[in-house]
């Protein structure tokens, strides 16, 4: 009985950041050798825009980019399509069993904005790069192709553009303290709590129950299993709150490092375990290394910090009420449909007349190995030196 | 976690801003305390579990009370 009330609690609270980032990384490892994909969203919410433009009677199928993204089927035949599905009951799930879940409307007009106009320039930049904070970074760089550290490179630029902007007085949040004489007593309501926990239960069973269905009565085990990670990741996410855009925006804004640091180590643990899946026979995700990652870098990162969340933080918060993040996703759609949309016009020059480059073939199988740990540790060092600097600068303030 | 005892100098309350306004307001406020004056911030921006009390002692500041029951969440820091 005391085990399950101390179960009942680990769901209930919020996760430690850290080890949670680094449980990713392995989880996305034997995702891709499970899969054969690699643990991405925004490649679905492509096609998504590409669907609801099939609504009117748009012909995708002879866009190039829908081509390239294989649009075929939907939500529930593709294995990123049933991942994403179990993500947002994983999230779900967390939400409810942590009494998370709250309607929350933007303050004011600007936040709308924010969250549209940067969401629409995330979803454009991380599809012109050919992935977000997942396919581009998370999941991209233990993939060792090399668009994935040149899309991080220019993320981090953009990034700390965007920082600019959004600590600009016109976007700032005029709340102030006031001086006050007791602590505000919050709402405390045992009884929904209850009602939450069992609502968060019921969507986890029924997400394992489904994925169990594909796996032996659909004998789709495949698309069983992605959902079950789906389920994982979501879970995860949320939980431990874990947001890529404040690991790196953070940096800039209050110099906190942490999750960053943890992001680095999760990927190292990443790497090793697609090198094995690679070594035996698994084909990488190599894509090319072109202008078009540079400005996808540049944009994504500007978006990303301009909307306060990214392509896989918006699901967890949109799904606990925050308004805010039904409008980044939306953004996020909207602006990857475009980059389909013109992407016919731009491919040529900007990506596809460029080389793929696979760093186990340009320095050899455990020539890339070493390369990708190198830039993982360039890559701390520099979040090291940033942090230093922020900190520097904001003593002598 | 409940602890009635303490009791703020200051509030400021952050509900309905998003991430990473909370944090660098929280920032902004504690430098206008003196040391020893205490400020409850309140905000319903979950992710700010993750940023608050790490940046506060990153600052140099004292972390009394964390109230993360509910999706409304209370800190209570220490100058």
């Amino acid at each position: 009985m005391e085990f399950l009330l101390n179960f009942r609690k680990t769901l209930s609270r919020f996760w430690s950041p850290i080890p949670a980032v680094i449980a990713l990384g392995v989880l996305s490892a034997y995702y891709f050798g499970i899969t054969g994909t690699y643990w991405a969203v925004t490649g679905e919410f492509t096609r998504w825009g590409g669907h609801f433009l099939q609504l009117f009677g748009v012909d995708v199928s002879t866009w190039g980019y829908y081509k390239l993204m294989s649009i075929e089927g939907n939500i529930f035949t593709r294995v990123d399509g049933v991942m994403i599905i179990g993500m947002f009951a994983g999230c779900i799930a967390a939400a409810f069993w942590g009494n998370n879940v709250k309607f929350r409307l933007p303050l004011n007009n600007i936040r709308i904005w924010q969250a549209l106009i940067g969401g629409i320039i995330a979803g454009f930049g991380a599809r012109l790069g050919m992935g977000c904070n997942l396919a581009s970074f998370f999941t991209g760089i233990p993939q060792f192709s090399f668009h994935a550290w040149v899309f991080t490179a220019f993320m981090m630029v953009g990034v700390y553009f965007g920082v600019k902007v959004a600590l600009h007085p016109f976007f700032q949040s005029k709340i102030k303290m006031q001086k006050v004489s007791c602590a505000k007593p919050l709402e405390h309501n045992e009884d929904k709590v209850e009602k939450f926990f069992t609502f968060g239960t019921f969507i986890f069973i029924a997400i394992m129950l489904w994925a169990l269905y594909l796996i032996f009565i659909l004998n789709s085990p495949k698309l069983g299993m992605a959902m079950l990670f789906g389920a994982a990741f979501g879970l995860i996410i949320a939980k431990a709150q874990i947001c890529f855009t404040s690991a790196f925006r953070d940096i800039f804004t209050t110099g906190r490092s942490e999750l960053a640091i943890a992001i680095i180590i999760g990927m190292a643990v990443a790497t090793l375990g697609v090198f094995t899946y690679l070594n035996m026979g698994a084909a990488p995700k190599i894509f090319w290394t072109g202008p078009n990652v540079v400005i996808g870098g540049l944009l994504f990162g500007f978006g990303i910090v301009i909307a306060g969340g990214c392509e896989c933080g918006w699901m967890y918060r949109a799904v606990e009420g925050q308004v805010h993040f039904w409008i980044v996703g939306v953004g996020n759609i909207i602006g990857a449909t475009l980059l389909a949309f013109v992407w016919d016009d731009i491919s040529e020059p900007l990506a596809t007349s460029w080389p793929k480059i696979n760093l186990l073939e340009s320095f050899g199988q455990y020539g890339g190995l070493v390369a990708n740990y190198g830039l993982l540790f360039l890559f701390f060092i520099v979040i090291l030196i940033l942090e230093k600097k922020y900190l520097r600068k904001s003593r002598n303030r | 976690m409940e602890n009635k005892e303490i009791i703020p100098d200051y509030r400021i309350d952050m509900q309905g801003e998003p991430c990473p306004y909370p944090a660098i307001n929280t920032l902004e406020a504690m430098k206008e305390l003196n040391d020893g004056e205490i400020l409850e911030i309140i905000s319903d921006c979950p992710q700010s579990i993750n940023n608050i009390p790490v940046d506060a002692k990153n600052h140099g500041y004292k972390v009394l009370l964390i109230d993360s029951d509910g999706p409304t969440i209370r800190y209570i820091l220490q100058k």
